[in-house]
């Protein structure tokens, strides 16, 4: 019954932009933060481990803003993606 | 770009940015709405239901739109629903006298019933002096605001330049022009929103209406606590058409202490004994998510004014949460329509500064919008106590589930069961009377 994220997302239309919106200083992640709380409070599984340092994609990004207010380690440069780019909801 | 200047520019296509841009727009404001999806709602997500009469007052078209309305469906039960492990236990109200227009409550998918928001604008905006000037601009993001002498004048989106006598901030929770012009400081601090994750399952409309006991347009909301694996927040289940919103609110900052992932509490809330029959039958048809506020005041601004600027909605963190119901598009509304209110006054004073703008704020003070918020700040506290998220669901469903329960053993009184399971529980005899306490007098 429960799908898996990639086919959540498929769910939904993204216009990938070149630039990416969000900038993760990930030397954050890996030296100094006592969570790394993105790679489980992200709901598009942006961020994730891989041998041992943190991955940060963007192009999965729903713009919800949990990595902006969850982040306290002052590692994630959060903006909206340029215009005419990011996701669409069909509904919402 | 020539040098055109509206009387307010207002950034964001939601609930609040088109009712401000609506209300603008109807009384001879020359206006520019923003937004940076596809379409007003393209990028809008929320549960959701909009409460109240503030949608049907400032929209009146919408009692004109019941034949093929841009809303999902009318609320007239709603359900509360305390889920242990095993076991659920809810309160459940159906009422007729929820069941003519304008409706206590509609369900909405925000990027169909958002759309219509932005037609209506935009039909006001034909219908205005300003027909050929104003507009609702799509696609396009506003990088940052333009400042003059220490007061907000206008937008920039990427090499252009818009001028306006006011901005109306309404762009929702990840308020980066908000912070950036100082109405609100730069902390982004989790303990103070939730992420809302959401999941919206289509079915055989028949199907649908049968499993719920709908009726034409009705609908039912379903609220949930003690499904979130005892991390701060809540469930819920909405009826759509022929589909239904199922999704969590959780508090950032107890998820992020509790380690989870966010989407397994999801799966394990589906997968819960109460919720999987109602999924079955159904297709995912979309995954989705959003940061929302949680209604602690200490989230609004002390101001939600400054020279040139005004905040609305989401973006001035205005939410409220009862404890009994959990409201925040018709706060956005509200607060959009005050806050252009206080535009078209300023206008006609010919006076845009902060003193004539301040007006929003005393308005907005008046209405249920900031009452409310205040008068409930107990009960946000109150909801926050972790024992809300999994003790006392745990101990609703024992007690209810001994006083049904036939186990072939002689019977105890209502009493010695609540005593029984009160002592079996991790809570003590004076948690529950002090929480009883309390909760009286905050919910």
């Amino acid at each position: 019954m429960s799908a898996s994220i990639k086919d959540r997302l498929s769910t939904l239309k993204t216009t990938i932009s070149k630039k990416p919106h969000i900038v993760v200083e990930t030397q954050i992640c890996d030296t100094k933060c006592p969570h790394q709380c993105t790679t489980y409070v992200c709901p598009a599984k942006c961020y994730e481990i891989r041998d041992g340092k943190m991955l940060f994609q963007y192009e999965d990004c729903i713009e919800c803003g949990t990595c902006l207010y969850a982040c306290d380690q002052g590692a994630v440069s959060w903006n909206y993606p340029e215009s005419g780019h990011g996701v669409t909801f069909p509904m919402g | 770009m020539e040098e055109e200047k509206f009387d307010c520019i207002i950034v964001g296509g939601g609930v609040a940015g088109t009712a401000a841009a609506y209300v603008l727009a109807q009384n001879g404001a020359k206006i520019l709405l923003v937004e940076k999806g596809e379409w007003t709602g393209s990028k809008n997500v929320s549960g959701g239901v909009i409460w109240g009469p503030t949608v049907w007052e400032i929209f009146p078209e919408l009692i004109n739109s019941i034949e093929n309305p841009p809303y999902e469906r009318f609320i007239n039960r709603r359900r509360l629903s305390f889920m242990s492990e095993a076991s659920s236990f809810s309160i459940d109200f159906h009422s007729e006298e929820f069941s003519s227009a304008p409706y206590n409550g509609v369900s909405v998918l925000r990027s169909r019933f958002d759309k219509w928001l932005g037609e209506q604008v935009e039909e006001a905006i034909a219908a205005s002096d300003y027909a050929e000037d104003s507009l609702v601009a799509t696609s396009i993001l506003v990088d940052e605001l333009v400042n003059e002498n220490g007061r907000v004048c206008g937008i920039r989106c990427g090499e252009d330049i818009f001028y306006s006598d006011s901005v109306i901030l309404a762009e929702g929770v990840n308020n980066l022009l908000t912070r950036s012009c100082g109405l609100m400081d730069d902390s982004y601090e989790a303990e103070l929103v939730g992420t809302g994750i959401k999941e919206v399952w289509q079915f055989d409309r028949d199907l649908l209406e049968s499993r719920f006991q709908l009726e034409g347009r009705s609908g039912v909301s379903n609220e949930f606590v003690g499904c979130t694996e005892g991390v701060e927040g809540g469930g819920f289940v909405y009826t759509n058409l022929d589909t239904i919103s199922i999704g969590l609110v959780l508090g950032l900052k107890t998820l992020r202490d509790s380690g989870k992932a966010v989407y397994d509490i999801l799966d394990s809330f589906k997968a819960h004994p109460s919720i999987k029959p109602i999924l079955q039958g159904g297709k995912m048809v979309e995954y989705s998510a959003h940061v929302v506020p949680v209604g602690d005041i200490r989230l609004v601004p002390k101001q939600l004014y400054k020279d040139g600027v005004l905040v609305v909605g989401d973006a001035a963190g205005l939410l409220m949460n009862t404890g009994k119901s959990i409201e925040g598009m018709n706060l956005a509304m509200e607060s959009g329509r005050q806050a252009a209110l206080a535009v078209l006054r300023a206008k006609k004073q010919g006076d845009f500064s902060s003193k004539t703008l301040g007006s929003y704020q005393e308005s907005l003070a008046q209405t249920f919008v900031l009452k409310d918020m205040n008068n409930f700040q107990g009960a946000v506290k109150f909801l926050h106590q972790p024992a809300m998220f999994k003790s006392y669901p745990n101990l609703v469903n024992q007690i209810m589930k001994n006083l049904f329960v036939a186990d072939g053993e002689p019977k105890r009184k209502t009493r010695q069961i609540i005593q029984d399971c009160i002592s079996e529980s991790d809570l003590s005899y004076w948690d529950v009377l002090k929480t009883s306490l309390w909760g009286g007098a905050a919910l």
